[in-house]
């Protein structure tokens, strides 16, 4: 059977792409592995000595809240990252996210608007807002993934013009404005938490619904796991099963590994490739219904200036731009990187703007250590039997 | 007395001391300055924010969003309320809805927010749909909009096509100076047509293509209102581009150089000045005021403008609305 046997080879590709190794070697491949956890590390080390020095003792990074909010903040650049993973992978890029989150958030506010308001519940009312938003972007997605797929145009074209796409008509959608007169319930969902724990005296810990403090004890109030929190572990779990559990990852590395062997192996490429830009631009949905639950609005505009730093967070992650390379737990650590920067900046109160010049400078760091692993390890393209 | 008399004493004084001066440090607030983007006039107001803080011995923390949008104003504001130390909140919403949600989690938090420039809801902290706030202190946006439709009227002897060039919609400040202009033009003005409003969501380089865009659509464009800094900027711009600098009349809301010097050669015939300085002075006194058991502040301040003109743009009187940003 084609299938197997394309199966078997595929997942041969990547079991074991670096064969033959020097102990230099080895500790190369580690480094490339690793490198952005322990950057990752460090910079909470920093943050935990520098903050509380730069604030005369009185802010600490490592809190509840600031862990929470840390969760909170890697969100969109995740979700919007999620997709991407899959896609760069498989060798491709995908430049619409972010305005396929945008589009997501109107058609989720105006679906969860309109249910409400011909009777809904307010829970079924989101879950409509949640199959709008992944029904919509997904029909982008298909867009795009059928031209690259089948009209063979390439994909930094295609979801570059279909960015624009999308952006016009979620603009023309919301009629130039926020979209708004969604049931209040909605700010519950976007915002509040599973648990919430009172520090010191009179505290304890809660469960799903807030406490009714006031005063001070409202500052020892922390929530603890928000739904969108929860919602996004869901997805980012099921995105690490299906990439590195299932054929649909397997054939997504192969296809990134090599075009022509994926092909030759019996691996049906046009079909995986759309489903590929369809998975990416869901995720964006998803990203898109969540910041309207967040902002009890739905926003032609939100998502627009996401799009670098989600595709930053997958670079840093260690998802290899030429495909064929990378892991989901990598993007996170990417999405961790950019909020763990943004938040302890601000908390030691540098200007925000500190974070480009290192998100960027991490960037290229990435991509060095990417190449350099080629370069002393070698390419395992090159290793490929003919 | 004896010697143990007086160590004791030395010690409970010492206690004293320390526990007042303990007191000292805690009574004093701590003020977060979270504006809406990085732009003149809210450098301007972040002066405001500094000398009020610097007079009243207060510290502030101030993080300005490098650009403007709910997705970015966000995380910094939630990094804000996770240092656990900030007393009071001065910050310009960067939508009047979907900053609510965020907003309502620093109250929650124990923070006590004043908004500047652009207000949550409706704007009317008494009685409308959003209370939290202490204040919105900033421009009364809508008279703006009549003003500068006045102004702009004058300018075009009361008849011909204006066109409004706008940053985003839903933001409460924008919005409401477009809907002064639109009255004022629909109610005082027959014989003007406003032909169309679009948005440059923030970007200059927008504005000035939008504005050339309609130059060319309107061949007898007779005016262009821009109702912020890059709004007025970019719409001055493409109107010296197109070479009808004098032929077009810009009227410019936020009195930046670049406006002045326009004003000066005649394309902007114009400028509304704000009190972006006024705004942030006073949020930082309503804090202090608040803190210190004031239980009569308004819930809304309007900082009023100066109208600056050829005329008077020399006039220290006026002059002195010019935003000045330090170098």
């Amino acid at each position: 059977m084609a299938n197997r046997a394309s199966e078997t080879k595929a997942a041969t590709v990547t079991a074991d792409p670096y064969p033959a190794q020097t102990p230099a070697q080895r500790f190369v491949l580690v480094l490339s592995r690793v490198w952005a956890w322990v950057f990752l590390a460090l910079l909470i080390i920093i943050f935990v000595i520098a903050v509380p020095i730069s604030s005369g003792g009185s802010v600490n990074f490592v809190t509840l809240r600031n862990s929470q909010n840390i969760l909170v903040a890697i969100i969109p650049v995740l979700l919007l990252g999620l997709g991407q993973t899959f896609v760069i992978i498989g060798a491709g890029i995908d430049l619409s996210v972010g305005w396929v989150m945008s589009f997501a958030s109107v058609l989720s506010a105006l679906a969860i608007r309109a249910a409400f308001n011909s009777g809904v519940p307010l829970f079924f009312s989101a879950v409509a807002g949640l199959l709008a938003a992944v029904a919509g972007a997904s029909i982008v997605g298909l867009f795009n993934g059928v031209i690259i797929a089948k009209l063979k145009v390439p994909a930094f074209i295609v979801t570059l013009g279909s960015s624009f796409i999308v952006r016009g008509i979620a603009l023309l959608m919301s009629e130039n404005t926020t979209v708004i007169g969604l049931p209040r319930g909605i700010r519950s969902y976007g915002n509040d938490s599973l648990m919430y724990f009172i520090r010191g005296e009179g505290g304890g810990l809660y469960f799903i619904t807030r406490p009714e403090v006031s005063g001070e004890m409202l500052r020892r109030t922390d929530g603890i796991l928000p739904y969108p929190v929860l919602l996004t572990a869901f997805v980012v779990a099921i995105a690490v099963f299906v990439l590195h559990k299932t054929q649909f990852g397997r054939h997504t590395f192969a296809i990134g590994g090599g075009l022509e062997a994926a092909l030759r192996t019996g691996i049906p490429v046009p079909r995986h490739i759309i489903k590929l830009y369809v998975l990416s631009a869901s995720t964006a949905g998803i990203a898109g219904f969540l910041s309207t639950l967040r902002f009890t609005a739905g926003s032609a505009v939100i998502g627009d200036p996401l799009l670098l730093s989600s595709i930053a967070a997958v670079i840093i992650g260690g998802v290899s731009l030429f495909g064929g390379a990378g892991t989901v737990m990598g993007t996170v650590i990417g999405a961790l990187i950019i909020a763990v920067l943004t938040t302890g900046l601000v908390m030691l109160n540098v200007a925000a703007f500190w974070q480009f010049i290192v998100v960027g400078a991490v960037v290229i760091i990435a991509v060095l250590i990417d190449q350099s692993r080629d370069l002393i390890v070698g390419h395992y393209k090159s290793e490929q039997p003919p | 007395m004896s010697k143990r008399q007086v160590f004791l004493g030395l010690i409970s004084a010492a206690v004293l001391v320390a526990s007042s001066y303990a007191a000292i440090a805690q009574d004093k607030i701590k003020i977060g300055f979270l504006p809406g983007v990085v732009d003149p006039f809210y450098q301007v107001m972040e002066i405001g924010v500094e000398a009020a803080a610097k007079e009243l011995g207060l510290d502030v923390v101030i993080q300005v969003p490098p650009t403007w949008g709910v997705e970015i104003q966000t995380p910094i504001l939630d990094a804000m309320i996770a240092r656990g130390d900030l007393d009071y909140l001065i910050t310009a919403p960067t939508d009047k809805d979907q900053m609510i949600g965020p907003l309502q989690v620093a109250v929650d938090a124990g923070i006590k927010v004043i908004t500047v420039d652009t207000f949550l809801g409706d704007g009317d902290y008494v009685s409308g749909p959003v209370k939290f706030p202490i204040s919105y202190i900033g421009s009364d946006n809508v008279e703006g909009g009549r003003i500068s439709a006045r102004g702009l009227a004058k300018a075009i002897n009361g008849k011909g096509r204006v066109y409004i060039n706008s940053t985003n919609p839903n933001v409460s400040s924008v919005e409401g100076r477009a809907v002064g202009f639109n009255e004022v033009m629909d109610n005082e003005y027959p014989d003007i047509e406003v032909v169309g409003l679009d948005f440059n969501l923030d970007d200059m380089n927008t504005a000035v293509q939008q504005t050339a865009a309609v130059l060319q659509r309107e061949a007898d464009l007779a005016g262009v209102f821009g109702t912020n800094v890059f709004s007025a900027q970019g719409a001055g711009t493409a109107v010296v581009n197109a070479g009808l600098g004098g032929q077009v009349q810009v009227v410019a809301y936020d009195a930046t150089q670049f406006a002045i010097e326009q004003l000066r050669e005649g394309v902007v015939s114009l400028v509304l000045a704000q009190k972006p300085f006024d705004m942030g002075y006073m949020a930082v006194q309503f804090a202090a005021a608040d803190a210190a058991g004031v239980t009569s502040l308004p819930r809304r301040v309007e900082t009023g403008f100066a109208i600056i003109n050829a005329d008077n743009v020399d006039d220290p009187a006026y002059a002195r609305f010019i935003y000045q940003v330090p170098n």
